[in-house]
């Protein structure tokens, strides 16, 4: 009953808080600003930006805090390259819909050596091996095929975010096998604490800078909201500019020559 | 979305401010500077800074030395009327060198406030690219205990001579991001110059 009662008051908050209010057309260079910044619903963001700041302050960056004060850095390295190679699935089937075979064999083959060599992927074997990660997901994957990434949203513990992203977010977690592992005890128990795991992982990489922005920027959610956006423009243009051919190098100088 | 490091981002722009490259707009094309020059400058400027971050004295005895590397290589003037974007024009003069000049402070607070986090840094740099604006000289910073981070410097030529203008990390934009920090908060202040240099006059302390 509690919980219910905590929802109606958020989504309480959150009708309240509406939509923006674009400036008169007598501004034209505030209207230009305001059609850039596609935030339509900035006030109704802004509440869920202070809710996901209110959990942040209270109980994820303690945790993180925490995690790499108790833990090891080179336990925690291995700890992340776990966590990165249990992605490779979801990274591959990205790379292949977005119709990068090379990138989608970058990857095939981080899964096979990390897993084996790796021991499971706890040793980032591929990478001295010259298979670097790299970044896809279904929304960059959204954005190869053409689909815009529509207005701003923040969400509650995923943060920035926008439709297509948000699209991404259910899309990738339907697309990964350990989804559908099942039900039972220890299945479960392993898919919640990669979840945690993944959440501590990244948010204790992010310590010192996040306070950085948290203390230098004078409007913090704006200026999260510019460097996701940047971001995710950069992460797109990075798969569009990867056009290395699909025959590797070692077939061309291969036993037939 | 956590899974993919998206936030990243934020603090590594951030991290290179402190580091002393903020980035900007500024007057002048990249044609007349050439790559070399533009490596030469973020080499050298990388060398002074960090004989000075690694040298003795305190944090307060360092500023000056801080101060006169930032204002010989970064064209922070224009960075800064870049910041302001459409409210430059409804300032006045008088808002204009206030703010500029709160703009010098903020960037050498920025720098002097995290000087610990620089000490040991070591870098490479990549081969200097003719692009968009300017020069871009890739480089990868390396701080003790922390994961590497790849910085690119934009350099073009500004009052006849090359000067940073930009760093972009994780390809994000310094000065892209600190405008929109601006801008969003003149908006949301009634367009009201005055209210950001009271707020960058508290930030300055």
């Amino acid at each position: 009953m509690r919980a219910c009662r905590l929802t109606l008051l958020m989504a309480g908050l959150v009708l309240l808080a509406g939509c923006a209010t674009p400036p008169p057309a007598s501004d034209p260079e505030g209207v230009a600003d305001y059609r850039q910044t596609n935030d339509p619903l900035e006030p109704t963001n802004r509440v869920l930006y202070a809710v996901n700041d209110g959990i942040d302050a209270a109980i994820i960056r303690p945790l993180a805090v925490g995690y790499t004060y108790a833990v090891p850095e080179v336990l925690r390295t291995h700890i992340h390259n776990i966590l990165d190679n249990l992605n490779n699935p979801v990274i591959l089937a990205n790379d292949m819909m977005e119709g990068k075979p090379r990138r989608a064999g970058d990857t095939m083959m981080r899964l096979l050596i990390n897993t084996t060599l790796g021991l499971g992927g706890i040793f980032d074997v591929a990478d001295s091996m010259g298979y670097t990660a790299h970044d896809a997901d279904f929304g960059i994957t959204l954005a190869m095929w053409g689909v815009p990434d529509g207005p701003f949203l923040f969400l509650p513990v995923f943060g920035p975010s926008s439709p297509r992203d948000l699209t991404g977010y259910g899309t990738d977690f339907a697309i990964d096998p350990f989804t559908w592992t099942g039900t039972t005890t220890p299945w479960l128990l392993f898919d919640y604490s990669r979840y945690g795991m993944t959440v501590i992982d990244i948010r204790a990489s992010l310590i010192p800078d996040l306070d950085k922005v948290k203390e230098q920027a004078l409007d913090p959610y704006a200026t999260f909201r510019s460097l996701y956006r940047q971001h995710r423009k950069a992460q797109i243009e990075q798969v569009e500019h990867d056009t290395r051919a699909t025959v590797p190098l070692w077939y061309d100088h291969g036993p037939a020559q | 979305m956590l899974t993919r490091r998206t936030l990243l981002l934020s603090s590594l722009v951030l991290a290179a401010t402190a580091a002393g490259a903020s980035g900007g707009y500024a007057q002048g094309s990249a044609a007349q500077v050439s790559p070399q020059q533009a490596s030469q400058l973020i080499d050298s400027t990388a060398k002074r800074l960090i004989a000075v971050i690694d040298g003795p004295g305190s944090a307060e005895q360092k500023r000056p030395a801080l101060q006169q590397i930032i204002d010989s290589v970064v064209a922070v003037d224009e960075i800064g009327r870049f910041c302001l974007g459409r409210h430059w024009r409804s300032a006045s003069p008088d808002e204009q060198r206030d703010y500029l000049e709160l703009f010098h402070r903020v960037l050498l607070n920025s720098i002097t406030g995290h000087l610990g986090d620089y000490r040991g840094i070591t870098y490479t740099l990549g081969r200097p690219l003719p692009g968009e604006g300017g020069v871009q000289v890739p480089s990868t910073m390396n701080r003790p205990g922390q994961p590497s981070a790849d910085l690119t410097w934009i350099v073009a030529d500004v009052g006849g001579g090359p000067k940073i203008i930009d760093v972009v990390a994780a390809g994000t934009s310094m000065r892209l991001t600190q405008r929109s920090d601006y801008d969003s908060y003149l908006v949301h202040n009634g367009n009201n110059v005055k209210a950001l240099l009271s707020a960058l006059k508290r930030q300055v302390g």
